[in-house]
């Protein structure tokens, strides 16, 4: 059971570095489809505050794991 | 007759956890009432005080929605979490009371926008930051301090009733607000009579701080203090130190985000997506909704006492399990149901009507028609076509703003409308499964001298970004499906993706790193 946990740990290590580019990209493309201030709002709630704990929550429990700290949990 | 002592300590124990229940669940239900309010009348306030030819007040109508709900709510937790682990938690939550409680009623009196102009959406704005920051800091004070006075194999049970606050604080909010619209009539209501349900805050807090006053401090941090074993800096501690973190970590992604989207799609999701996608007349679907969660209610206590006895995480997990694989199926059946393409039409029975009036300086042309179907479904579809009497000024008006406005209203026959309310019911239960154990689990996997400040923000993280953001994830997903601004969307259930995925993670998360054990609540 350890292993598959620090295995895992690995790839939500992967996923929130992962996930960084993969938004930003994305916003870039879709507001310069449409630079609509609908578009430029969503984008800004996104990028501001919902990828930032995404992604630092998901490197740091990943990395956590990958050491094996979850390895055993009270 | 030492059987007898036994009997009446038992009995006074009993009694006195219910006071510390009720007093600390009629005012989380307060809070919330209060928090609903204002998102229910959303429309309303939004006429009154964010004009949106005026793009600051709009721009700040859109940050009063949004920032109250997922990034002043966890700097809430912050703040008074902080207050609650060096100070106490009775007075903690007993300050967010009064901050939440005030700031309902302040709203209440605002005068509109066309009274004091800018000021107007600007007092606002700071009222509703103020309602979002005490929110942040009284759950997991109300939850914390419940836990800390209930005996040991009975925590879930005993949480789980502040766990039926949000529910019952949203349905309190629905009901009076139906009350006071059916009342006054809807012009009324429009005109002044929403002040109503803001106002009445003050009568509801005023009880509960009442209640609360006479609450003595958790008997937990009160030993605590004695000992002189409080933290001297709980931030620190709880985010700063290796062994606490990973719990935060662990409780955000395994649990709380999971719970949160499923808490969302169950309650507001559903709601929007029966009035929006499925277009079910206003009243049909609140009451819809709101016979679902009176009915779904007691399943918090249910699952709150059922993880005392089997963990909380497998009814969690299971809950986050079940509620993934179900909502696509169950939002097929809702979608057709109320589908009018799948319905066949009695051509005699459908009535147009159509009327010309003029307001002022513009035109209104008023169409309404009605169609029947044969399964007992009705539509009702209205279309306002406004326009300058002048045909110079309205030629010289851009195109968008001579756009009809349609509204679509389906009303179900009774077979139907039955088996809504239980589609939505199942959907509540998958958020009993996933909230009731939750207030338990959270307090349990951290320690004491921190624990309103580490369980407070997972907890409003969880519910606040990554539930707070389903409606407007969802809708961006269901509108990137529109093949074109005037067709509808190719696949209207696609704003299902984002609860799905978030779920999923969870419950891989959850299962994979949470431990089943419940743990005892020591002063360490």
């Amino acid at each position: 059971m350890s292993a598959i946990k620090r295995i895992f740990g690995l790839l939500w290590t992967v996923m929130g570095v992962g996930i960084i580019p993969l938004v930003i990209m994305q916003a870039m493309k879709e507001i310069a489809a449409k630079p609509s201030e609908e578009n430029w709002i969503f984008w800004s709630i996104v990028i501001v505050v919902l990828m930032p704990i995404i992604a630092f929550s998901l490197i740091t429990f990943g990395i956590f794991a990958l050491k094996g700290e979850y390895d055993v949990i009270a | 007759m030492a059987q007898n002592v036994t009997n009446v300590s038992h009995t006074e124990e009993v009694s006195s956890t219910r006071r510390v229940i009720a007093a600390s669940s009629v005012g989380t239900l307060i809070e919330w009432y209060d928090f609903y309010i204002f998102g229910t009348l959303a429309k309303i306030i939004s006429e009154q005080f964010f004009p949106k030819d005026n793009p600051t007040a709009a721009l700040l109508a859109t940050l009063a929605t949004f920032a109250a709900g997922f990034v002043i709510r966890p700097f809430g937790a912050l703040f008074f979490g902080r207050l609650g682990d060096l100070i106490g938690r009775k007075y903690t939550f007993l300050v967010t009371l009064v901050i939440m409680g005030g700031s309902t009623f302040a709203i209440g009196l605002v005068p509109g926008y066309k009274t004091i102009g800018f000021f107007a959406p600007a007092i606002v704005f700071i009222l509703r930051l103020l309602q979002g920051l005490a929110l942040g800091g009284e759950y997991g004070g109300a939850a914390t301090y419940v836990a800390e006075h209930s005996p040991e194999g009975k925590r879930g049970f005993w949480t789980s009733f502040i766990q039926t606050t949000a529910t019952l604080g949203l349905f309190l909010a629905l009901g009076v607000i139906l009350t006071v619209r059916q009342m006054l009539g809807v012009e009324t209501f429009t005109d002044w009579g929403w002040r109503i349900p803001f106002i009445l805050s003050a009568l509801l807090v005023g009880v509960s701080i009442f209640i609360r006053m006479r609450m003595s401090e958790s008997p937990l941090f009160a030993k605590m203090k004695k000992e002189g074993k409080t933290s001297a800096n709980p931030l620190a501690e709880s985010f700063k130190q290796k062994d606490n973190l990973k719990m935060v970590l662990i409780a955000l992604l395994g649990a709380t985000a999971g719970q949160g989207v499923v808490w969302y799609t169950g309650q507001f999701y559903a709601l929007s997506f029966l009035q929006n996608a499925c277009n079910i007349e206003f009243v049909q679907s609140n009451i819809i909704i709101s016979i679902a969660l009176l009915i779904g209610t007691p399943f918090f206590i249910v699952f709150g006492a059922l993880s005392d006895k089997i963990g909380r995480k497998y009814i969690m997990m299971a809950g986050m399990l079940i509620a993934v694989i179900a909502y696509r199926p169950i939002y097929t059946i809702m979608y057709n149901d109320a589908n009018l393409k799948t319905k066949e039409v009695i051509e005699d029975k459908t009535v147009n009507k159509m009327k010309y009036e003029v307001k002022g300086t513009d035109s209104l042309i008023t169409s309404v028609t009605t169609k029947l179907y044969t399964d007992g479904t009705s539509y009702k579809e209205t279309v306002k076509k406004k326009f300058p009497v002048d045909p110079a000024v309205k030629a010289a008006m851009p195109k968008d703003k001579l756009k009809p406005e349609t509204k679509k209203e389906v009303t179900l026959p009774q077979n139907l409308y039955y088996k809504m309310i239980g589609l939505v019911l199942i959907q509540v239960i998958f958020v009993t499964m996933v909230y009731g154990p939750i207030a338990a689990f959270l307090v349990e996997i951290f320690p004491t001298r921190i624990r309103y400040t580490s369980m407070s923000l997972p907890y409003h993280i969880g519910n606040g970004v990554f539930g707070g953001l389903v409606p407007l994830i969802s809708t961006r997903l269901v509108e990137a499906t529109r093949p074109a601004a005037d067709l509808p969307p190719a696949d209207p259930l696609a704003g299902l993706w984002y609860p799905i995925l978030i779920a999923g993670v969870s419950f891989v998360i959850g299962s994979l790193y949470i431990s089943n054990k419940t743990n005892n609540l020591d002063v360490e």
